[in-house]
């Protein structure tokens, strides 16, 4: 073993303990758990940022071609945006939905450690700095929207058919909170999906002489925008609030999802993951 | 045990009101001190609406009866009004009665957290009098403690068992923090009052009062801090409210469904939480099915609080076990109080014999410098001390046992003649006889 397949390793189980830490607090109604999941992912964020900045120093001119950078990448800004919300409401309770995709992601990204990414080597530095950040941050920002949805949804049936809550449910946020996370994290996101496809299309336009070319990644990520551009729409105009746009969030994140492990995988595109 | 400690009280569920109001102290510091002047070492009083507690260490000449008779004199009562209507718990039984009341386990509603506070006064009190000591300040930190120890490993307290508390509870878990929310009392009754102060007790902005009489309103609004609103213009004032609380005697619905709709679509479908306390209801059922709009009435709280109830129910026996394995293990600490002037005597007999034995063969050595006779004294003494050790240990742990401690107390003192007893030559004599 590596010195770096070590380091992998210690990240993987302190992502792992951190979200047993993170369920066990949030099931036992224990904050002292949940401190120790927020240092055990402290712990794995720090290994796992100075990962990814050895990747890109060792492997320079390949890092950006292999498939494992970009779910590493992704489940990396999944704990920066869990990062950011703790900070602003001082719940845990988003951890549930961070940590098993982080570490589910960082898995995936040592499993792909053979694929390989089409991409133009000329164009690289601005395909990764508006592109892949912007659309990375922006599916960090949808999954803790969605996980507030869930639980949104959850606590909302109960209220309203009047059910005793466990202590799971006792310790919860309030319907507000969830409210409030779902609205930043539309607020945020959709100008920086935007951003990110608009970078994406100026890319293709460069590389394949045209902006759009049916292919099904970009078929799906423009279904994936109007959804998205329609819940910003009705956040910010109609004011909608609580259940429906907490629906809707969740099935734009599961669409984006589906995208990222179907059609990357499965489907010819230009985003194609090759073994 | 040369000391007895006695609880002796009444509460709500031994005694009714009017023998709690007569027994109630009311100096309580005066009351504590006579009974010092009686002869009792410690002591110290608790008097609350629903309970009265008088705990007292005293020797065996001071009994139960004799403080049951100054207690009545007290309150210019008898002694036979007062008995039947009293609980007299002796010992370890004691010990574990005081637990269970800081537990809160013996409250009208168990779980509440008031009655800790009570008896922290009161052991405060009993402390600045000087009529709290080894004991009593012992026995009562430990009381803290098992409280302590109750609230952090059950829920006994976790949830809302009034209807007022529980419908502070709900607004909570649907917007946060309560700060900064207006609420609205429509009609006033005494239910909805109690559950207007709560809200505002938890730090809501505004309140506003709507009433058909306006003049009613306008004082309630006076008392509470908050706005009068005429009753006609309620929906105008609804869509800027995030908490109702209902209680008229109408008989039809005040608040509808269908203009509920408007309502919310004009505040933004930001969540509103009606409680509806009113019978026959205020508040249309159809409200409840509007998104973001939550409906709560009478029997819905009920049935919260019942089952809250029932949850603290099953928390309690866990609580109930805690209390049981502190008092084991404060009784434990009572024993070893027994056997402390022993452990004493038995370590003075054993300094006194070193030093003795150090006096004679420092007299046999004839001249010796200080820093060797410094030396053979901490070596005696040390031997002594170390000798002892084992057999202090063994007395310990049988003190732990119950029913132990006296034999094996009583033992030692015979065995290291602690007591200094002369036994007579001919003591063991019959024993030693052998048998034809």
């Amino acid at each position: 073993m590596t010195l770096f397949e070590f380091f992998q390793y210690v990240i993987i189980a302190l992502y792992l303990m951190g979200m047993i830490f993170f369920i066990a607090g949030a099931l036992k109604n224990s904050p002292i758990m949940g401190k120790l999941g927020n240092l055990c992912a402290i712990g794995g964020f720090a290994l796992h940022s100075l990962d990814l900045l050895l990747a890109v120093t060792l492997y320079k001119g390949t890092v950006l071609t292999g498939g494992f950078f970009y779910f590493s990448l992704l489940g990396w800004s999944l704990i920066l945006v869990y990062f950011g919300l703790w900070w602003k409401i001082r719940n845990t309770f988003f951890a549930l939905t961070a940590s098993p995709l982080a570490l589910l992601l960082f898995v995936a990204s040592l499993a792909a450690q053979s694929l390989k990414v089409t991409l133009p080597a000329h164009l690289a530095g601005l395909f990764i700095g508006l592109h892949i950040g912007t659309i990375f941050v922006s599916i960090a920002l949808m999954a803790m929207a969605a996980g507030a949805g869930v639980a949104f949804i959850y606590l909302n049936n109960k209220i309203k058919t009047k059910a005793n809550l466990t202590a799971f449910g006792k310790e919860m946020p309030s319907l507000n909170t969830f409210d409030r996370v779902n609205h930043w994290a539309i607020m945020i996101g959709f100008p920086l999906y935007t951003l990110g496809l608009a970078a994406g299309f100026l890319w293709a336009r460069g590389t394949f002489t045209k902006m759009f070319s049916w292919d099904p990644k970009e078929i799906v990520t423009l279904l994936v925008w109007f959804l998205f551009a329609f819940l910003f729409h009705q956040r910010t105009i109609v004011g909608w609030r609580g259940k429906k746009p907490a629906i809707l969030v969740i099935i734009v994140f599961v669409i984006t999802m589906i995208s990222l492990w179907g059609i990357n995988f499965f489907i010819p595109t230009h985003h194609s993951f090759k073994a | 045990m040369d000391h007895n400690i006695y609880l002796i009280g009444l509460n709500h569920k031994s005694a009714g009101v009017d023998i709690r109001e007569r027994y109630a102290l009311t100096n309580v510091e005066e009351f504590e001190a006579g009974l010092l002047d009686l002869g009792v070492r410690e002591v110290m009083a608790l008097s609350t609406c629903n309970r009265v507690e008088i705990l007292v260490v005293c020797s065996e000449a001071i009994t139960e009866s004799e403080i049951l008779t100054y207690w009545a004199n007290k309150c210019s009562g008898s002694r036979s009004d007062l008995e039947p209507n009293t609980y007299c718990h002796k010992d370890l039984k004691a010990v574990n009665h005081l637990f269970r009341v800081a537990c809160s386990l013996d409250s009208m509603i168990v779980g509440e957290p008031q009655i800790l506070g009570q008896l922290k006064d009161s052991y405060r009190n009993a402390v600045e009098a000087g009529a709290a000591r080894v004991i009593i300040n012992r026995m009562l930190h430990k009381a803290f403690f098992v409280a302590k120890r109750v609230r952090t490993e059950t829920s006994i307290a976790s949830s809302a068992v009034s209807i007022s508390y529980a419908a502070v509870e709900l607004a909570k878990k649907i917007f946060g923090e309560l700060k900064g929310q207006k609420a609205m009392l429509i009609g006033a009754g005494e239910m909805a009052e109690l559950a207007a102060t709560h809200l505002l007790n938890c730090g809501v902005e505004k309140i506003r009062i709507a009433n058909r009489t306006l003049s009613n309103a306008q004082d309630l609004a006076k008392c509470m801090n908050g706005e009068a609103i005429p009753f006609e213009s309620l929906y105008d004032y609804l869509s800027d409210t995030d908490i109702i609380i209902s209680s008229t005697g109408a008989p039809h619905a005040v608040i509808k469904a269908k203009e509920m709709k408007k309502v919310i679509k004009k505040r933004k479908f930001r969540p509103m939480f009606f409680i509806d306390i009113a019978v026959p209801r205020d508040i249309d059922p159809d409200v409840n099915s509007l998104d973001n709009v939550y409906l709560y009435d009478i029997d819905d709280l009920k049935d919260v609080v019942e089952e809250n109830m029932s949850q603290r129910e099953d928390e309690a026996v866990k609580a109930s076990s805690i209390v049981e394995s502190e008092t084991l293990s404060f009784g434990n600490w009572i024993n070893s109080l027994d056997l402390q002037p022993t452990i004493v005597d038995l370590f003075n007999r054993s300094e006194g014999i070193a030093q003795a034995e150090l006096a004679k063969t420092l007299k046999r050595l004839g001249d010796v410098d200080d820093k060797t006779k410094e030396a053979l004294e901490f070596m005696a003494l040390s031997i002594g001390k170390k000798i002892l050790h084992e057999p202090v240990t063994f007395l310990k742990r049988r003190t732990e046992e119950e029913g132990a401690a006296d034999r094996f107390v009583d033992l030692a003192r015979r065995m290291f003649n602690l007591d200094n007893d002369t036994i007579p030559p001919d003591a063991h004599c019959k024993r030693k006889k052998p048998k034809d």
